[in-house]
């Protein structure tokens, strides 16, 4: 449905964007993510015909984005970085405004907009000012304007900027429900949205891709695998240690570095992809007389991919999977921040 | 073509909702309908008048040639709106494009299966009609001012003249929509609208200090010697072609000046 082939585009001499390509199926949410200047927004522009690239192509349900730009433009919704909303109109004024030049028949018109306000939870302020709402509600009208003339293709740049924690919640639901029935694009900077909504995902660093794949592909790319975290208590050597080592599967054991007044230690162990040693390890452990007070699966998240890819720093893995929880992960950082200097490091 | 002018009309109606919801547009109009109420009121009944003037030279005995009040008194306010007008105009069109771009709504327009030029069109209709109905009330003055004088009024020439103002405006209107079009700053579109005004009015004594070719060309392409030809009455087909000739140009512009942010470097 959306392709894209070796999209550059130049300014003077930066380039904002370098041998971009990636494709998208039909019904699919692609989520391209990178941190603030990474072209993004160049990306979603070009893929729009709001700007020309300098080089490469784009093609949308088959109509090349430049040459063809009117065909694509009957195809595409778009919600720009700022939403593009007169501030004089009323909210159904404006989306009924968007409706006819997004060439929606007369007929149709009403019905298009009352249902897109329904959907986007705006039918309570279908009658205010638009310079009256708040962001979010703005937000949202962005949205609806995306999806009033019910388009094969929607284009969202940062679609949950601004919105609090329900209404980011909302807009997601909002979003995976037009998969299927349309191909979506969105781009952000927010990592969890991104595996809870995506089922592909681009990301894009200084202009270029450094990767893509599903969520959980380029988790397992990047990671030496799941590992797990046990904290003990007891003697702890270098015979201990090696032991543990030995266990099959496991490929490093480290210590982590706790305050000597601490009697419980914890010990990082990093696994072979795809084996789970568990219950060896445990066993292991009581083997060498250490009690074992917790052992938990440590996973990398998203997040870590991204900072790895983006910052070329070795990332540690040592938090548990908590995607659903943005408060726990933070807490279990702020812990872990404690533990510096990280002598832990994730073996390639 | 049926869709072209359905998307016509939907921008020229956005425009006007926009007017008339704007405060901006209403302080433009107050302030207009103002100074001309004022003109109107001085230039026909205040002691400098004409009325005192005709009635002063008919005490002193000049009889001749008769003065015909009411169309003195129509060129006169004539010129005079036209020349508020060129500060007042460059005010309507500063907005037309540099607002969409500050706003972010020109993206909106740039990427709906929308003509460049279906937008300008619209939009140049939408602040031609505003500025008719900033005219309107004016008019309606005039004539209820001018049906009592003797010789009575000619309404033929009420409306070509004041259609020869509105021609004017179009013009004018049109060419500042094409600078709005070139920024995102309203200030910058204003100013140089108005330099650009400035120099269409007087270019006409430009070109008499160039002379040769030249200066009869650039004389040929002046607002006021075309505006003034018509006020009077006077319907050349070149004036026509020459404020005709504005707007379409204006129109052009636009949509190349758009398109051209398409074809950067590309």
């Amino acid at each position: 449905m959306i392709e894209v082939e070796n999209l550059c585009k130049i300014y003077g001499t930066t380039p904002a964007i370098e041998d971009v390509s990636f494709s998208v199926k039909a019904g699919e949410i692609l989520g391209f993510l990178g941190p603030n200047g990474a072209g993004k927004t160049t990306t979603l522009r070009i893929l729009s015909g709001y700007l020309p690239a300098t080089n490469g192509t784009a093609r949308i349900a088959g109509y090349e984005v430049h040459e063809q730009s009117m065909a694509v433009r009957e195809r595409i919704g778009y919600l720009p970085e700022t939403p593009p909303l007169y501030p004089d109109m009323t909210v159904e004024g404006f989306l009924h405004f968007v409706a006819r030049i997004k060439r929606v028949a007369a007929g149709d018109r009403p019905l298009r907009v009352e249902a897109a306000m329904e959907r986007c939870g705006i039918l309570d302020r279908r009658r205010s000012l638009i310079r009256k709402l708040s962001k979010g509600y703005r937000q949202r009208v962005g949205i609806a304007q995306a999806i009033v003339h019910d388009p094969p293709v929607i284009v969202l740049d940062e679609p949950t900027v601004g919105l609090d924690p329900r209404q980011i919640i909302e807009v997601r639901n909002l979003i995976k429900s037009l998969a299927g029935d349309h191909t979506i694009i969105l781009s952000t900077h927010i990592l969890p949205e991104v595996s809870m909504t995506c089922s592909q995902v681009v990301i894009i660093n200084k202009g270029q891709i450094v990767a893509t794949g599903t969520p959980e592909n380029l988790m397992e790319k990047l990671t030496a695998g799941a590992g797990y975290e046990i904290e003990v208590e007891g003697e702890i050597e270098a015979e201990t240690l090696n032991s543990l080592l030995a266990v099959p599967g496991v490929k490093i054991v480290d210590l982590l570095p706790t305050s000597p007044t601490e009697p419980r230690q914890r010990l990082q162990v990093v696994c072979e992809t795809t084996r789970e040693p568990g219950p060896e390890l445990i066993a292991a452990c009581v083997t060498e007389g250490i009690k074992v007070h917790e052992m938990r699966r440590t996973r990398a998240s998203l997040e870590d991919v991204f900072l790895t890819l983006t910052s070329q720093e070795e990332v540690t893995i040592t938090r548990s999977p908590s995607e659903d929880e943005p408060e726990s992960e933070e807490i279990a950082k702020d812990q872990l921040e404690e533990d510096q200097p990280e002598e832990e490091t994730v073996d390639n | 073509m049926l869709v072209v002018f359905s998307n016509i009309i939907a921008i020229y109606r956005k425009e006007l909702q926009g007017y008339f919801a704007s405060p901006l547009a209403y302080a433009i109009a107050g302030i207009f309908w103002l100074l001309t109420g004022y003109f109107l009121i001085a230039i026909l009944l205040g002691p400098d008048g004409l009325i005192q003037q005709v009635a002063l030279r008919d005490q002193m005995g000049l009889t001749e040639p008769p003065i015909d009040l009411s169309y003195e008194f129509l060129q006169v306010f004539l010129r005079l709106m036209g020349t508020i007008s060129l500060f007042v105009l460059p005010m309507l069109s500063m907005g037309l494009y540099a607002e969409e771009r500050k706003r972010g709504t020109l993206e909106l327009l740039a990427t709906s299966p929308i003509t460049n030029w279906g937008v300008a069109t619209g939009k140049l209709l939408g602040v031609i009609t505003f500025y008719s109905t900033m005219i309107l009330p004016l008019f309606v003055l005039q004539a209820i001012a001018l049906s009592v004088s003797s010789p009575p009024m000619s309404p033929g020439i009420m409306i070509v003249s004041h259609l020869g103002l509105i021609l004017l405006a179009a013009g004018v209107l049109s060419l500042g929509m094409f600078i709005s079009s070139l920024t995102d700053s309203t200030l910058l579109s204003a100013i140089g609208t108005f330099a650009l005004v400035l120099f269409l009015w007087v270019v006409d004594i430009i070109g008499q200090a160039v002379g040769g070719p030249l200066g009869d060309a650039l004389s040929h392409l002046s607002l006021i010697s075309n505006y003034t030809n018509l006020v009077q009455g006077v319907i050349e087909i070149r004036s026509l072609v020459l404020f005709g000739s504005y707007v379409v140009l204006g129109v052009f512009l636009t949509a190349q000046s758009i398109d051209a942010f398409r074809f950067q470097r590309s």
